[in-house]
């Protein structure tokens, strides 16, 4: 059983083999290794590797995967899935809504010439101003909301063309 | 002694002060939002009442409709918490006009003290000394004001607190932006878009006194606390007493901000905020007339409980207790933890705190707003819950909290707790030796690198072994409420499988 996971930037290939009496052979990334597990009366997970005991929790969320490992904290998202982490940066020419909020001001019009970090749009969202900047340079070929517009996280909000 | 009291506010303040109220024996109202409807804080009170659209100014912030709630709940007094109405003079009047009491500060002391450029004055002519600063009718005349003060600057909204829309602008060129992007959040959060400039001063501590007037021109002091951990001029950690500061200084600032409460006859529980430099001269920042959101750790130390003192004298008019009889012993810090994905520039996240388990133990306080299955949503505050732990001495606080923060496990919404967890463990933080802009200048960009390394091949593995169990991917519904399995029970069939023993 081969699944891929998104891992802040990069994308983690793990395959799973099922074994005898609760063990399984793990490669992650290449890098094998063998653990046997457990499952808690409070769901948890009881994970026995060469490496000791470890308590894991995994909570899903949609495609993401949340991660107790002992006391550290992990967030996982399946790859593939369709959904990219916009950010501060945007993708394909596109720039979109990191967050759900308010478009509180726009500040390019179709055909600006914009540099890099150029600020292009203000986000209110939780009560604090998010300038959205410009990736890179670029023309603006498309400009998706207006001030005072609701946008849900994702929406196109600038198009840039090189 | 009031009978019922109406919170105006939600989340983690509304739980805290119905806490207090209900150990008083006095019944309690929760408002909420649509978008907080079964939210935690109306399950606490006595009583809820809906008071309009999710927007906060549809609801949180509607005056009539939160004055409307308090009369028709039959409610003698209404406590603002912080945030939304709490340092609204309009909101105070309402609530006085309707015949019930405002828990808080006189409208004019709210007035006063709201608009930064008056609470500058009265400081200085209470002989409390204030930051070099100017005002101005316009962004031209602020960016001339500075460039004849010298830069750095920073700029506040005059009608602004809790640090929003503060900017800072190292030279001319970026004041311009700095300006304006103060104007757009004064405006959208405080309804006035006006600012004004302030030198700003690098490498100084914040330091702030609590205080509780009587309303007639006695007041006391409960202390300082350090709040130098900031990231943007927002509060993460905050700390009583203050680690760094010296005998003479805490007398100075404990007089000052004892001074300024009694020249304006200041009524209920009050904060007088300060900065100390490196040089150690105390400038005064302004005063808020409201509860703190991190007055735990004052009320840990002294065993005061602030809430409760407030209640007292809005309805006695009398201070509960003399300045010699309020003592102090051993810390107390707080950890803020936020809905913010700390990987990803700090972006406030939304979503269902599907699973939530806070920390308990000795000396251990959580004030917080949410549980298992609650949803975190768009309209508000991303602040989830304070995690505050007490010790005899500020080591064994930081690792008390820090033991308490391995013990809090939310999934379903990203929060800053690695964030929390990493700073706490800074040697800087460890020793005390920092400032307010010590986290962006020197600790986040290790942080970051911290965050970018890969997760440990192990959580990669505990992942797809919880897949592997056939585990069903129940997803929150609509409203918010938690999924209706646990995931988790279905690992029976895992054992049946004969895969797990």
């Amino acid at each position: 059983m081969k699944s891929h996971w998104r891992d802040g930037d990069r994308v983690r290939e793990v395959e799973l083999q099922p074994l005898a009496h609760g063990r399984w052979r793990v490669r992650v990334d290449g890098s094998e290794f063998e653990l046997s597990s457990e499952a808690m009366p409070d769901g948890r997970l009881r994970l026995v590797g060469d490496g000791g005991v470890t308590v894991a929790e995994v909570t899903p969320d949609g495609a993401r995967r949340f991660v107790r490992l002992g006391v550290l904290d992990f967030v996982l998202e399946r790859a593939g899935s369709g959904k990219v982490r916009a950010g501060a940066g945007g993708h394909d020419g596109g720039l979109s809504a990191p967050m759900p909020g308010v478009i509180t001001k726009v500040m390019v019009v179709v055909g600006d010439e914009v540099t890099r970090g150029q600020p292009l749009l203000a986000l209110e969202a939780m009560k604090m101003e998010h300038l959205i900047r410009a990736p890179r340079e670029g023309r603006v070929k498309r400009v998706g909301a207006s001030p005072g517009q609701m946008v849900q996280a994702g929406a196109e909000l600038v198009e840039l063309e090189a | 002694m009031f009978k019922k009291v109406l919170i105006a506010n939600r989340g983690e303040i509304t739980c805290r002060v119905a806490a207090t109220l209900h150990e008083m024996g006095i019944r309690t109202v929760a408002v909420y939002s649509e978008a907080d409807r079964g939210a935690l804080h109306t399950r606490v009170c006595d009583e809820a009442r809906w008071i309009g659209a999710a927007e906060a100014r549809e609801s949180y912030l509607n005056i009539d409709a939160v004055v409307s709630a308090a009369r028709e709940s039959g409610a003698d007094a209404v406590h603002p918490g912080f945030g939304f109405l709490a340092e609204n003079a309009a909101f105070a009047e309402a609530v006085a006009a309707a015949g019930l009491t405002f828990i808080g500060p006189t409208p004019a002391q709210i007035r006063a003290m709201g608009d930064k450029r008056e609470a500058r004055r009265l400081a200085d002519a209470a002989g409390v000394p204030i930051v070099p600063g100017a005002e101005g009718a316009d962004a031209k005349a602020l960016v001339r004001a500075a460039n004849a003060m010298g830069y750095p600057v920073i700029i506040k909204a005059a009608l602004g607190g809790g640090g929003k829309g503060m900017q800072s602008a190292h030279d001319a060129k970026h004041l311009a932006e700095a300006i304006e992007a103060a104007q757009r959040v004064a405006a959208s959060a405080f309804g006035d878009e006006s600012v004004y400039v302030e030198k700003l001063l690098e490498h100084a501590r914040h330091v702030e006194v609590q205080v509780l007037g009587d309303g007639k021109g006695r007041a006391v002091h409960v202390f300082e606390r350090d709040c130098t951990l900031q990231r943007r001029h927002q509060k993460v950690v905050e700390e009583a007493p203050a680690p760094t500061l010296t005998a003479d200084q805490r007398a100075i600032v404990t007089h000052a901000a004892v001074r300024l409460a009694e020249a304006v006859k200041y009524r209920g529980a009050g904060t007088i905020e300060t900065l100390i430099t490196r040089e150690g001269h105390v400038y005064f920042l302004e005063m808020n007339t409201r509860l703190q959101v991190e007055h735990p750790v004052t009320e840990l130390v002294s065993g005061i409980d602030l809430v409760r003192a407030q209640i007292e004298i809005a309805a006695t008019g009398k201070l509960p207790f003399e300045q010699h009889e309020i003592k102090r012993h051993g810390h107390a810090i707080e950890a803020r933890l936020y809905a913010e994905d700390a990987a990803n520039n700090f972006l406030p996240q939304v979503g269902v705190a599907s699973r939530v388990r806070w920390p308990d133990g000795p000396f251990v306080r959580v004030d917080s707003g949410v549980e298992s299955g609650d949803a975190v949503g768009v309209h508000y505050d991303p602040m989830l819950a304070k995690i505050i732990a007490y010790a005899p001495t500020r080591e064994a606080a930081i690792e008390r909290l820090l033991g308490a923060l391995d013990d809090t496990r939310v999934h379903g919404v990203v929060t800053n707790l690695p964030f929390l967890r990493a700073l706490l463990r800074a040697p800087a933080v460890r020793s005390g030796s920092y400032d307010t802009e010590w986290v962006e200048r020197e600790f986040l960009a290790g942080f970051a690198a911290l965050m970018r390394a890969p997760a440990p091949d192990l959580a990669l593995a505990a992942v797809a072994i919880a897949e592997a169990s056939g585990a069903p991917l129940s997803k929150p519904t609509a409203n918010g409420a938690a999924p209706a399995i646990d995931p988790f029970a279905q690992l029976g069939r895992w054992r049946q499988a004969g895969l797990a023993e």
